[in-house]
């Protein structure tokens, strides 16, 4: 095996050979230790009660991270130290020529000290701040540096969606694109852009380590993914966290002096977050079995289409969407619209013709709550009082209007039998911001 | 356990009443009612006699070309849909030894009505037992009591059967030989259990080995078929 391949990273196996210069560089840690009746994974950090996890010849695996290759007792944990092996470059590497408002050149000092105390921070900016524009001026000081960094995101179409935008900014810079059902291999990069679960491939690799929608699932439900960015990073590396809506453990840790934040309420082109208009239902499932739709939903529909509007349309479940799409079809003849959930082969393909505008709507689950970014669209929630929408779930739903300079605007409208606690924060949420961003005179600038 | 093993949601089991009034330990299940809802189980009625698929006929058409070994039963268990392929990738594949847990109940249940004098489990090859771990098919019948009456003949497989198509397979040679005294199955009835029967080639073979052993029944018993 190459030694580049090793570099920062960790490979489960029971011996392993490199070219000979590094062989002695070589760190071995066990895969498992055990404490009473716990084992616990080197890889992921989880514990499970050793007995339920034994092999018939009396070794130990974790169960919870065996999609990346199971993790036996009797294997090791082999590593390479990262030393930094990339081509100092003494000219910018930035090739983005865009310009940041002030508040965002705020934040992008901020997260440049971050990067450079090697501190753990949390970046809070409403949907639709250009955090990833503020993350530039740090990535390029930290490569001129000829630090190592890493960009993980929960989601695979955040990661594909980052991956371009990167490559455009940082065009010179080599990078890395790593993700479960990807073509290729790993190849030694300055500069990586991963899903979540890729870190757990990864041992003291990144100087700096930037995880974008810190409260999307499945990162922010799996201890072992915390567990993974805090190994994948080196000791002394920087930790930014990204999201709009943080969770109640992660402002905890501001509390606790774990981390700092910086506070972002407006959005880059000045216009306040299009707030939700909140409609009550009677029992919408209902009137959809008998193929109609609920008279607020058939109105609202009706004006949306009549202003030409494309929008998507957010069901809780699977099982709604072909349901809904029959009765939207007979109702609106001349709409062109598809549906598309999480296990959708086409998914990206239908996104890609959403963006592309060939589409006037598009029914979707919660999948796409997040890192998508569409021109000039309605949004409309129904059911937004099932369990499925989070308050951070129905916060970045509504994100998803106005996010362009040219067409600030944008119907957020959500239907559902009965006001929930999420519904009233998340409305609460975007009120706040709003507020917040006026009284900071960030609204009304609009360049 | 809170988490189902294949889908890792909640799986909050509400007891029933019968359940409650009965008094007797709750046996929880591993999987979530979605998930357990999604395996279709195939009734011995309505399966084939000879490899048990779900079949209209007595005798499906595969089985009528089979001629080797004469008057071999094979039932299947469930069928291999979507459930059942996600579960043998994780279990085998994955190597999520907890899995073998899930169908162990109904599988002893089932071996039991056999009454066969011996339970062999089709083995596997010492190099993908080294790499596994485990055997898939023993993990499954952990509450029953088997024999090794069965070893392989090579150490390790040039091609995985599942990564064969189905000329391959059934110009598969025989990969067993028998583990013991061929006398000890002499008169007895043997039943073989294996994981999934695809072509039938894998259990055929093993079953032969029996019967020119002079076993006075050989059957099958697989946990799917597809």
């Amino acid at each position: 095996m190459q030694a580049t391949q090793l570099f920062g990273r960790q490979l489960i196996a029971t011996d392993v050979s490199v070219e000979p210069s590094w062989q002695s560089q070589l760190v071995r840690r066990p895969a498992m230790i055990f404490n009473g009746q716990w084992a616990i994974c080197q890889r992921c950090g989880r514990k499970t009660v050793k007995q339920t996890v034994q092999l018939p010849e009396g070794d130990y695996y974790c169960p919870h991270c065996f999609q990346l290759g199971r993790v036996t007792s009797n294997q090791w944990l082999w590593s390479l130290p990262e030393t930094n092996q990339f081509r100092r470059q003494a000219d910018s590497p930035l090739s983005w020529s865009g310009e940041l408002t002030p508040a965002q050149a705020t934040c992008s000092q901020n997260i440049n000290q971050v990067f450079i105390a090697g501190r753990t921070h949390l970046l809070w900016a409403v949907t639709g701040a250009g955090k990833t524009e503020m993350l530039f001026y740090g990535i390029e000081q930290a490569l001129m540096k000829g630090l190592r960094v890493g960009i993980a995101s929960p989601r695979v179409d955040v990661c594909l969606e980052l991956a371009p935008r990167l490559k455009a900014a940082f065009a010179s810079v080599p990078q890395a694109v790593l993700y479960g059902e990807m073509d290729g291999s790993y190849d030694y990069c300055q500069l990586t852009i991963c899903t979540t679960h890729q870190l757990l491939r990864f041992y003291h690799a990144f100087d700096v380590l930037v995880i974008d929608e810190v409260d999307a699932f499945p990162f922010a439900a799996d201890p072992g993914l915390h567990y993974a960015a805090e190994q994948a990073k080196k000791e002394t590396g920087a930790l930014l966290y990204l999201t709009a809506t943080p969770s109640r453990a992660l402002l905890r840790q501001e509390r606790q002096k774990k981390l700092t934040v910086s506070y972002l309420p407006a959005r880059y082109h000045g216009y306040p977050l299009p707030e939700i208009r909140v409609k009550l239902t009677s029992r919408w499932r209902q009137t959809l079995t008998k193929h109609r739709l609920s008279g607020g939903l058939n109105r609202a529909l009706k004006q949306i289409v009549a202003n030409q509007r494309r929008f998507l349309l957010f069901v809780p479940h699977v099982n709604d969407l072909s349901i809904l799409e029959s009765v939207l079809q007979r109702q609106f003849p001349t709409m062109s619209m598809v549906t598309v959930h999480a296990s959708d082969p086409d998914r990206h393909e239908k996104v890609q013709r959403m963006r592309d505008g060939q589409l006037d709507c598009l029914i979707t689950t919660t999948i796409l709550e997040r890192g998508v970014t569409f021109a000039n669209i309605d949004v409309v929630v129904l059911g937004a009082d099932d369990a499925v929408f989070s308050t951070a779930a129905l916060v970045q739903i509504a994100g998803r209007a106005g996010r362009k300079a040219a067409h600030p605007d944008g119907l957020v409208i959500f239907f559902a039998d009965s006001q929930t606690k999420a519904i009233k924060e998340a409305c609460h949420q975007i009120t706040f911001v709003n507020h917040k961003a006026r009284k900071e005179g960030l609204i009304g600038h609009h360049d | 356990m809170t988490d189902c093993l294949l889908c890792h949601r909640d799986n909050f089991q509400q007891p029933t009443l019968w359940q409650l009034f009965n008094f007797q330990p709750i046996e929880p299940t591993l999987l979530c009612q979605t998930c357990l809802n999604a395996i279709d189980a195939i009734p011995a009625d309505q399966a084939c006699s000879g490899c048990g698929r779900l079949c209209s006929k007595s005798v499906c058409d595969d089985c009528l070309r089979w001629q080797e070994p004469q008057d071999f039963k094979n039932r299947a268990m469930f069928q291999y849909n979507a459930l059942l392929r996600q579960f043998m990738s994780q279990y085998k594949f994955y190597g999520d030894y907890q899995l073998r847990k899930v169908f162990q109940t109904k599988l002893k249940r089932e071996v039991a009505q056999f009454k066969a004098d011996f339970v062999v489990p089709i083995p596997i090859n010492p190099a993908t037992q080294q790499q596994r771990g485990f055997n898939q098919v023993a993990g499954l019948l952990e509450q029953v009591e088997t024999v090794d009456g069965l070893k392989t003949l090579h150490r390790d497989k040039q091609q995985p059967q599942s990564a064969k198509n189905r000329q391959q397979r059934m110009q598969t040679q025989q990969p067993f030989t028998l583990n013991l005294d061929p006398e000890k199955f002499n008169k007895k009835r043997v039943l073989i259990v294996d994981d999934i029967y695809t072509t039938g080639r894998t259990i055929r073979h093993a079953a032969m080995l029996f019967q020119s052993a002079g076993a006075t029944e050989v059957m099958g018993l697989t946990l799917a078929h597809g």
